[in-house]
């Protein structure tokens, strides 16, 4: 039996990771989260299913990709914010990981 | 009367609505499919969200659904002879931030809860507001220009949402299409 090491408000650890993610990026899609949170990809999109299914993320394509963020017609979204917000500042790692990604716009076909 | 191919989407709902009333279910329609019944069908939809009022078994849902012809596929319940299909979305029923909803009859007989016109307004403006989805607002000035909405209440919750200066905006679109219908039928 694996000790759970840290704490999963959300109903499963995958699932409170994934919303951890969704707080710090405001809006992400399956590929970057996995990414981000080291998870399977197949474990991020079961998680992303199961939050839309409650209300708590929404998902909209652009393009080929389902980018998803918390739904703000949830109802009680500003308390939820709040909760993650809070939960996020013991996430020393997830939030180094997230301020590695390049999120600012770069002009196309410019060199890195 | 049974669902058949031709049935449109406001006999489906109406007819499933009915069936969950008898099983002693309550649910209330929402999202698009309301909002196609408040907007005269300004905007077509093919999935039929009802959000179900307390705990529901499973067996007991699948039997009211079986009674107008719908089983269980996965996630959503599906009809042979209509595209039409249904899902019952986990609760609360809420717009936004306000879950104090009061859902209002539709249809003789049978008859089905559904969303009120101020609320599926409110429900359409929520993703004109949040996701910036002007579809939402066409339906949402539809709904309102074809019923009586309670305008204040709509500004109020607005206001709470933050989106004053979209609720203008909506006040606007509507304006222009109360002219035009104005002018149609003065001609």
């Amino acid at each position: 039996m694996v000790i759970k090491t840290r704490s999963s408000p959300f109903g499963g650890v995958g699932r409170t990771r994934v919303l951890l993610a969704l707080r710090m990026l405001s809006e992400s899609y399956p590929r970057e989260l996995a990414r981000v949170l080291g998870m399977p990809f197949s474990s991020v999109l079961q998680a992303l299913r199961s939050l839309e299914m409650d209300g708590l993320v929404a998902g909209r394509a652009l393009g080929r990709t389902r980018v998803f963020k918390i739904d703000p017609r949830y109802f009680a979204y500003d308390e939820l914010q709040r909760l993650l917000l809070q939960l996020t500042e013991s996430e020393g790692e997830l939030k180094t990981r997230v301020s590695a990604l390049r999120r600012r716009p770069r002009r196309t076909a410019k060199p890195l | 009367m049974s669902i058949t191919a031709r049935s449109s989407l406001r006999s489906v709902a109406v007819q499933v609505g009915g069936a969950l009333r008898r099983h002693r279910i309550r649910a209330v329609l929402t999202g698009g499919a309301c909002a196609s019944l408040h907007s005269g069908g300004a905007y077509s939809s093919v999935d039929m969200d009802f959000i179900l009022l307390g705990d529901v078994a499973q067996a007991a849902l699948d039997a009211a659904m079986r009674s107008v012809g719908f089983r269980r596929k996965g996630d959503r319940y599906v009809h042979a002879h209509v595209r039409f299909y249904v899902e019952f979305p986990r609760g609360p029923l809420a717009i936004g931030g306000d879950y104090r909803i009061r859902p209002v009859e539709h249809g003789r007989r049978p008859r089905a809860l559904v969303l009120s016109p101020t609320d599926s307004c409110r429900d359409r403006l929520a993703a004109f507001y949040h996701w910036n989805d002007r579809q939402s607002l066409t339906v949402a000035v539809s709904i309102a220009l074809r019923n009586r909405v309670n305008m204040g209440a709509i500004r109020h919750w607005s206001i709470a949402e933050g989106a004053e200066r979209q609720f203008e905006e909506f006040l606007a679109d509507l304006k222009i299409a109360r002219g035009k219908r104005s002018a149609r039928e003065t001609r």
